[in-house]
Order: structure tokens, then sequence, then C-alpha cells
């Protein structure tokens, strides 16, 4: 057939098939004379048309179903391959069918997966794979094991896994008739595991009863990771067309899920929420039956979930409901457990626990009748809107949303256990009991705390009902450190120098002024008149506090080790850096127990992290690299691969290689860091923006200024919307984003942005701050770029003016602000005037255990060509000779 | 099987997978991949639904046109799909279902002509209707290709009616002529297909 033919019978088709059939053979003999063959060609077509049914007639859905019906589902039946014989299918899903085998060397039950019809698409291939991959990476006796992978002849992939022979959990439960603890438990052991995968960057994503089998022995096996995810994966785009609602059970899908956004961590926080939800309440907190995708999201999106008490109540007929009425699951209890499940569950990513651990530590809270964490989730999301209304007087002691946040949980879990004590050995419980609730609970029970509740309100209130526990001042004394150490936290300095003077002088009439607990109490101060920038007075009290300590405790003490690093971190304070190294050392000693495989603990880590700080403030950059290795393995000993201190960790390592001009290792670093904190935070997080600003700055030393200037416009975007358009956060993420403009070339945008950074800097810290100077310079920058060296000249004095005051004359920044103004003075060809700051400038750095390279250079430089138009030859050769020689050092 | 050197049905790598064909669509590796997992998309959809119609599921009354609709609204939010019109789309998704029911189909048909002996693993074959269907499909897709040569706007429009779901209004718009034309050309093509689909049997 060709064109022409093909056209020439559609036409006498359509001509033909409008007439009457019996007119049609007459038709056709007519228009096509002779030739016969056509004519019968166009009969047949119009016999078929008139028939009217056609395989094209048919529903495509319902081929589908005949064709793939006999591939896999109904009479699949493998022989024996290699050591397996297959016994009877298990299940299948949309991408494999599992199969119970027996090995018959060894006798054991397995469960094998065929990815059916592989050849199909590259992507099911490596969908498959990466199960297969996720599987071999996760060793957890709650986790289904791989046992065996290879492909088949016809190239269908297989791996052979443990086979759990168990119900799934709700069903489980609702067999055994499981209370609440034994519930709890089950679901516990369940959230081991997906912390276990969480640790290992899996993403679970699929979580639901029937992934999850309880074994006849009560131990439970997560199961099928198929639609799992690798958390470095999640940034390669087209995963975010795999990460739709389409592979998910939309019953147990979060939120996010059903929006189709990238998931992390807290989709399977949500997915546990909802199962514990159907644990405690016999039932699904949404019912999706009969529910299209779309009616579903809007469901999930609109309707706040029951509580599971409520739910459990009315179902007066279901077993929990009797467990309800039992001790064991008081009013009281059951008003934790909604908040335990509806916290796990909560719509909004970020007021959901943050991780599997942090929902494993408060259902131990409620398991050992603690206060729970989650109880301060409405507390702290008020906190922050707290610190967002109250920026300027907030900001002013530098406190951070997030810091609250940990902070507050930190210390209310302190605070329980001032509370336990105290039952221990007082009869007051009452007393103190309604303290807890009266600070942490703001009256009514059921509404929470009421909206005008802030933070600050509340410590405030908890200070007065602690001035009221006067009859017992041991814990009295405890609730005022503790409560001081929070304002200090919160950078409310005065508020915790009054309580924690208290402390101190309640401890001293009840201990003696020569007491453990008074030594404890100066330590603290003494970090606390750090924080307050008054050094003397902080060394003093945590040298006073440590002596004590020393003279009441073994040397080995924690409390001795405390107040050794405390020591060290105020003497770091101090630029004492020699010192301050030597007691570090020290204090790691304590930590370690003198051993070189000592037992890793956060404080060793958290002391070894200092040490290294300080040696990198001392410009010792190997030593602070080695201890930054072996900080970087310790913590993700103790926090896993992926926690947010092994990305600071990162961050350090990356500013070594920043300092040491290997920009492409620090960018390696930052990268690295950056998807560490965008895995655990999600994207839009302040503390994804600050890795992204760091990792800006590193492409800016590379050169590389579009990427950089991109990078950091989202970090701006995001922290202007957290702390919004004045606070710190965003003055830093300025400075680099004005830097990246002024090498753009973009001179208006880079002016805009270091006057914006000037501006938030004077609100933020007062006129009189260095950080005031260090804007101020980098406008006087641009001005240079502009060839204005009248007015740049006119800035930096000002700006040397301000450092000398705000820091002190021999400050490197002083020195730098000095070199800055030699140069203004050179291109204005006053060598005289500029000689004599060039030469000052590099008299202050040059002093510096870790001189900035970069600008002593400059200074030689400006100096060699000084000397040569102030006609002093010698001093030339001097300056380009040492020029040159640093030459090869790094910038 | 790692020891095993038998023969195979269907050689997974020296045989070019009969896959989806993206070359036509995609032009960038990335919109390759995307549409990639686009249609292993589509594939396990068809997948499921073949099940819940197989369970007898009252609630399987999806046809193409809610199918591709559905994986419209799923994956038009993705940054490489974002760039495709809906049209285009439910183009690529007719193309993907063609291509995953006559692969299967001809996989299928190669497995009951059965592999040589000694295979160790095979599958049961049962014929019925599936069988006959699987036939006419491998028989419709070579016609097509026959029309495509001789007037591929018509092939399109087999290939986006009948495995897409496009309804005569976006037929036309996709194919841009008008929908008088697309109720002619279809009703001279279905004859001619359904002729030669009957001629093979």
């Amino acid at each position: 057939m060709d064109s022409a033919h093909w056209k020439k019978i559609q036409d006498l088709f359509h001509a033909a098939a409008d007439l009457p059939p019996q007119e049609q053979r007459a038709f056709l003999k007519n228009a096509c004379g002779d030739d016969d063959k056509l004519a019968a060609e166009i009969l047949t077509l119009l016999a078929e048309d008139s028939q009217g049914s056609s395989l094209l007639d048919r529903d495509v859905a319902h081929i589908a179903g005949q064709v793939f019906d006999e591939s896999a589902a109904t009479s699949l039946a493998f022989k024996e391959f290699g050591p397996y014989r297959i016994k009877q299918m298990l299940g299948e899903g949309g991408m494999g069918v599992v199969y119970l085998a027996e090995r018959s060397d060894l006798g054991t039950q397995v469960a094998i997966k065929f990815l059916r019809d592989a050849w199909l698409s590259p992507a099911r291939r490596e969908r498959f794979a990466s199960e297969q991959r996720t599987l071999a990476q996760l060793n957890h006796s709650s986790i289904a094991r791989l046992y065996d992978a290879d492909t088949l002849d016809d190239g269908t992939p297989w791996f052979v896994m443990e086979y759990v022979e168990g119900v799934a959990l709700t069903e489980y439960c609702r067999r055994n008739q499981c209370s609440i603890e034994r519930r709890l438990q089950l679901f516990r052991a369940v959230c081991e595991a997906v912390l276990y995968a969480h640790q290992h960057a899996v993403i679970h994503r699929d979580l639901k009863p029937s992934n999850i089998l309880v074994k006849n022995d009560g131990s439970v096996r997560l199961l099928d990771f198929g639609i799992a995810k690798q958390i470095e994966n999640l940034e390669t785009p087209v995963e975010q067309t795999r990460d739709g609602l389409r592979l998910m059970t939309p019953a147990y899908a979060s939120p996010e899920q059903f929006r189709g956004e990238r998931v992390g961590i807290r989709a399977d926080v949500y997915s546990l929420g909802v199962i514990l939800h159907e644990l405690l309440a016999g039932r699904l907190p949404f019912d999706f039956s009969n529910r299209s995708a779309a009616e579903a999201e809007k469901i999930i999106a609109g309707q706040a979930p029951e509580k599971p008490s409520a739910v459990a109540n009315r179902a007066k007929e279901s077993q929990l409901a009797t467990d309800a009425r039992t001790p064991s699951a008081s009013k009281t209890a059951w008003a934790d457990l909604d908040v335990l499940c509806l916290t796990a569950m909560h719509k909004d990513e970020a007021r959901r626990y943050q991780s599997v651990e942090a929902l494993i530590r408060d259902i131990d809270h409620y398991l050992k009748g603690e206060p729970l964490e989650a109880r301060l989730d409405s507390l702290r999301y008020r906190a922050g809107k707290f610190v967002r209304r109250n920026r300027r007087s907030v900001i002013a002691a530098a406190a951070v949303v997030t810091v609250i946040l940990g902070v507050v949980v930190f210390f209310t879990v302190r605070l329980a256990i001032a509370r336990n004590a105290a039952l221990a050995e007082s009869a007051r419980t009452q007393r103190i009991q309604q303290f807890m609730s009266n600070l942490f609970q703001g009256g009514d029970e059921a509404a929470g705390p009421s909206d005008d509740l802030r933070v600050i309100t509340l410590l405030d209130r908890g200070v007065q009902e602690a001035r009221a526990l006067d009859a017992d001042p041991k814990v009295q004394s405890e609730l005022y450190q503790t409560l001081g150490e929070i304002y200090q936290k919160l950078g409310k300095l005065d508020q915790a120098d009054s309580l924690m003077h208290s402390a101190l002088e309640e401890r001293k009439s009840i201990f003696g002024a020569d007491s453990r607990e008074v030594a404890e109490s100066l330590v603290a101060l003494g970090l606390l008149r750090a924080d307050q920038a008054k050094l003397d007075d902080a060394e003093r009290l945590v040298r006073e506090g440590l002596a004590m300590s020393k003279r009441h405790l073994p040397a080995n003490h924690p409390d001795v080790a405390k107040g050794t690093a405390a020591l060290g971190k105020v003497l770091e304070d101090r630029g004492e850096y020699d010192q301050a190294i030597q007691v570090l050392n020290e204090a790691v000693r304590l930590q370690s127990s003198g051993a070189a495989d000592a037992t890793v603990t956060p404080e060793l880590a958290s002391s070894l992290s200092e040490l290294a700080n300080t040696q990198f403030y001392a410009g010792h950059y190997g030593a602070s690299e080695a201890l930054n290795e072996r900080v970087l393995g310790m913590n993700r000993q103790l926090y896993g691969e992926r926690h947010p201190l092994v990305a600071d960790t990162l961050i350090n390592l990356g500013a070594i290689q920043l300092d040491l001009g290997h920009y492409k290792e620090a960018e390696a670093f930052d990268r690295q860091a950056l998807e560490i904190d965008r895995a655990f935070y999600g994207n839009d997080h302040p503390e994804t923006a600050s890795a992204m600003t760091i990792l800006g700055r590193a492409l800016v030393y590379e050169q590389r200024y579009d990427e950089a200037a991109d990078l950091l416009q989202q970090a701006l975007a995001i922290q202007e919307r957290v702390y919004g358009k004045v606070h710190p956060r965003v003055a830093t993420v300025l400075n680099d984003l004005g830097t990246a403009a002024l090498h753009q070339g973009k001179l208006d945008d880079a002016e805009a942005d270091f006057q914006r950074m000037a501006d938030i800097c004077r609100q933020v810290y007062g006129n009189k701050h260095y950080l005031v100077a260090t804007a101020l310079s980098n406008i006087a920058s641009v001005e240079m770029e502009r060839k204005q060296y009248a007015q740049a000249e006119e800035i930096y004095r000002d700006v040397v003016r301000r450092y000398t005051e705000a820091l002190s004359p021999n400050h490197p920044n002083t020195g730098i602000a000095r070199i800055k103004l030699g140069r203004a003075l050179l291109r204005q060809q006053r060598y005289t005037e500029a000689e004599v700051e060039s030469r000052a400038g590099y008299e202050i750095l040059i002093k510096q255990t870790n001189p900035t390279i970069s600008w002593l250079q400059n200074a030689r430089q400006d100096l060699a060509e000084e000397y040569t138009a102030l006609g002093r030859p010698a001093d030339t050769a001097k300056f380009k000779a040492e020029f040159a020689l640093s030459g090869n050092e790094p910038k | 099987m790692r020891e095993s050197a038998g023969k195979t049905v269907m050689p997974p790598d020296n045989n070019p997978a009969p896959g989806f064909d993206a070359t036509n669509f995609g032009t960038t590796p990335e919109e390759r991949r995307a549409l990639d997992h686009l249609f292993s998309e589509t594939y396990e959809e068809l997948r499921r639904l073949a099940s819940s119609v197989r369970r007898g599921d009252p609630s399987a009354t999806l046809n193409p046109t809610a199918l591709v609709n559905e994986a419209w609204l799923k994956l038009a939010n993705s940054p490489e799909i974002a760039s495709t019109s809906r049209l285009h789309f439910k183009r690529i998704a007719a193309r993907a279902m063609r291509q995953v029911l006559v692969e299967a189909a001809r996989r299928r048909n190669a497995r009951k002509r059965g592999g040589p002996e000694g295979v160790m693993v095979t599958f049961d074959e049962t014929l019925g209707d599936g069988a006959q269907l699987g036939n006419d499909l491998v028989a419709l897709d070579a016609a097509l290709e026959e029309l495509a040569r001789v007037n591929p706007r018509q092939a399109t429009m087999v290939e986006c009616r009948f495995f897409g779901g496009l309804d005569i209004p976006e037929t036309a718009e996709l194919l841009e002529i008008s929908e008088a034309t697309v109720l002619r050309d279809w009703r001279a093509v279905k004859a001619w297909l359904a002729n030669e689909l009957h001629r093979v049997r």
C-alpha cells in the first residue's frame, strides 16, 4: 500500500459508506471501473464498518486485564532453581511478585521477590535494584533480612529475603487483646527499626500495619522497602515523580506525600502516628475508602483527626474501650496518648515529632509516667512566634528559635528530673506537680497554653512558682538553677544572673560554702559571665568552682571534667588559645578516662569539638583538622551518618579548607553538610539556609559568583521568612550576597546588600558593635570598585575608629581595615599617609599566630609600591622579597 | 542464578530491551529519564488495574481516560512534565500504553512458543481469551506501523484514541485537524485495521 492508494481507498469508502447498502455495490462498480480488486477491498472495509465490533471498540482497561492476567498472578508456577524450590505465592504488587520457597540444602523457608517484566524499563529495574541495595545495608533484628540476589536466565531479577511468618501488627493486637502498654511496646519496637533505617539514610515511605508483622514469639519485622528512599537520592529531580502518592498507601500517607512534595523522615513519623492511632483507637483516623485521591487529599489537609481517646471511648464494644476503663489507661493517660499520637501525625511537618527518636523518647516518657516532651509542642510553636513578634528584644541576645526549642525541651526534662528527685525525698508532691502543670500547661489542660502565652511569661510564672517553694530549699535551688540556665540560653542574661545567684546563695546555706553543689553553681555562673563578656569574672568563677569540685570529688568525676571543659571554653573566649588547648586536652583526658579507645560520649565529642575550634582559631589547621575528623567519627557513631552535628563538623572541616585556600575541598564538605541539613530539617529551614550560605561563601571564593548568588538568594528568602527582615542571620547572608554581587560587578546591588547589613547590625547589636564596622568596610569596598577613593577613604577611617573601640587597636580586623585604608590613600597617590596605614596594618597582622595571609600580601604589595614612590628602594626590596617568599603559601 | 549457564528465552542484555522508546519525545537524558519514569508508572497503574479487574473489584472502572487524567494530575507538578502540555503528556502516556500492552503480548507469545527444553524456570501458560487478544494486539501494532508509513497522522490518531483515551475534541486539537476529519478518519481507519486483524488470524 502506498499513500496515494490509501487516499483513493478512503475517498471511495466514505463516498460509498453514506449510501444505502444496496446501492454501494453499484456505486463501486461504477467508480472502480475495471479495478475489481479495489472494489473488493472497499467492500471488505464496508463490511467491517457495518459489523462495528472491532478490537478498537473495546476498553483498553479490560484488554490490559486479560493480557497481564497470565503473566504472573494466577498460574505462575516455578520449578526449582539453584537451591530454591518455589512453594506458593505470598503476594503481588505493582512491581514484583513474592513467593514462599524452600532452600533445599538448608531446609529453611525464604521469601523470594521477582521483578515482573523487568525488560519494560530501566526505571523499574533500577527501583528493584534499589530495594535490594537498601535491604542489603539494613541489618537489624526487626527488619527482614536480605540473603541472596541474582537474575534469572530470562533477565528477571530476584532477591531472597527472610521469610516472616506472622500476622499484621493491628491484627496481632486484636487477636491477642493486647493492653495499651503491650501495644506501645510493640509500636516502640517498630519505631526502633524505622529509626535504624533513618540512621542509615533510608526512608521507608510505605509504613502500614500490613508491612509490619508480629511473629509468634512476639517480635516484630518490618517488611517491604519497595518504595524506600535513600536520603541522598532525594535531590535527583525525577525522583519527585516517584515520590508521588501513586506508590503509597493513602490511608497512611502524610499530607506532604499527598501534595507530591519531596518527603523526609517526618513522613515516616506521620505514618507511624497513623499506625499508633489505629492501634489505640481500633480504627484509622480518616476513612478514605471509596474516596478519590483528590478527595482524600482534601480531607487530610482540612480535617483534624479525632483524638484516639474519643474514638476509643465511643466504641464501647471494642476491646480497647475495656482497656480504657482500666486504671492503666486513666483519663490522664489517655490525654498523654492523644498528645503522643496527634503530635506524630500533625499536618504541619514542623510541628510533628522531628525524628522517630523524639517519638520514642515520648513513648518512653509515657511508659515511665514522665511528662511528655510533646506537651510543649504548641508552646514551642508559640515560642517561635513570640521570637518573631518580639524580634528586636530577643535578638539582642542572639537567641534563635531553634535554640529555644531545643533548650526548652532539654530543660523540661531536667525539670522533670528535679521533680522526680523531689518526689523521692519530699512529701510535697502536690506542690511540685502543680508547679509543673502551672508552668507548662497554662491552666486549661485540654486547650493547652493560651494564645498570648509567651515563653518569657511562662518562665516568669515559673520563677514565681519557684519562689513559693520556700519550704523546699533544695528543690527551689535546683529550679532556680535550671530556670536560670533557660534564661541564659534565651539571652535574658540579667534574669539568668539573678536566678543563678539565688541558686548559689541557697546552695551555700544548704550545703555549705565549700561543697560540690556550690562548685557546680560557680561553674555555671562562670559560663554565664562569659556570655556577659565579663571574662575576668568568668575565669575566676570557673576556676574557683573547679578547684572546689576537685576538693570534694574524685579526679575522674564528671563534674570535674565538666568544670575543666568550662574553663577551656572561657579561655578560648579570652583568646588564650595555648592555655585553652592545654585545659581542653585535660578535659578530654578526663572524659575518656585516659584510655585512647575510650567510650564515645556526647560530652567527650563536645569537648573535642571545642578543642578543634580552639586549634582552628590558633591557626593550627593540621591539629584542628585531625580533631575534627575524630569528632566526625564520634558524632557519626553517636548520632548516625546524617545528623546535624555531623553536618556541623563537616562545616568546620570545610572552614579549615577554605582558610587553607583549598576552595574545592571546602565546597565538597559544605555540600555534604548541606545535604544532611536539607534531609534532616527540610528545604525551607533556617539551618538548611545557613548551610547554603556557607556553601555560597565557598563558591564565591571559587569565583563561581552566579551559582553562589543563586544559593544565597534562596538562603536569604528562607531566613527572612523565618526571622523577619531584621535579624543577624539575615545580615550574615547579606554579607555574602553583597560580596558575590561585588564580584559580579553589580555594584549597586552590593552596596544595597551591605547597607542593609549595616542597618540590621545597628538595630540588633547597637551602633558600636564591630559588625557595623564590618558592613561599613564592605560598603567602602564597593566605593573602591567604583574608584571613588575619597569616599572609600572616609568610610575606612570611620571603620578603623570603630574597630579600635569595639575590639582593640591591635585586633586583626583593625589591621585589615588599616591596610584597606592604606590602599584607598595609595590610589589617591598620597604615598606618605598611605605608608603609615599600610605599615601599621602590616605590623598588626604579622604578629598574629594566624595572620590572614591574603591581607598581609596586599599590605606587602602596597608597601612596595609606596616605598618606590617615596624613594626608599631598600624598603621596597624588603617587601617585594617577602611578597615573593610568601607567594607559595596558601592565600 | 549464579552457576547456571542455561539457555535463555530472551537474553536480558545482548538483545536491546524492547522498552519504552523515549527517543521520539525526550531530547535530553533527563527528559528521557523522566519519560521512562512516567512510562513505568503508567505500566504499574495498568498492572494494578489489571489485577483489580481480575478480582472483580467493583471500583475497577477506571478507563484509559481516567487513568491518563489521574497520571497527569499526579505528575503535572514535576519539573520535567511541567513544560509539557497536557495534550502532549497524554500523547506520551498513550505511546506508553501501546508499548506496555504490545510488548507484554509479544513477550507472552514468545514464552508460549516455548523456550528451548531445559529452561529451568518457565511460566505456565493457559490459553484463553487473553491469548487471542495478545495476538490481536501484536497484529494491531504491526498494522499501525504500516499505517504510519502511509499516513502517520492517522496512526497517531489511533494510538491516542485507543491507547490513550483521548476524546474527539482532544484528538482534533492535538493533530490540528477538525473534529469532523477525526470522525471521518477514525471510521475508515477502524474498518481497515479490523480487516488487517482478521487477515492475520
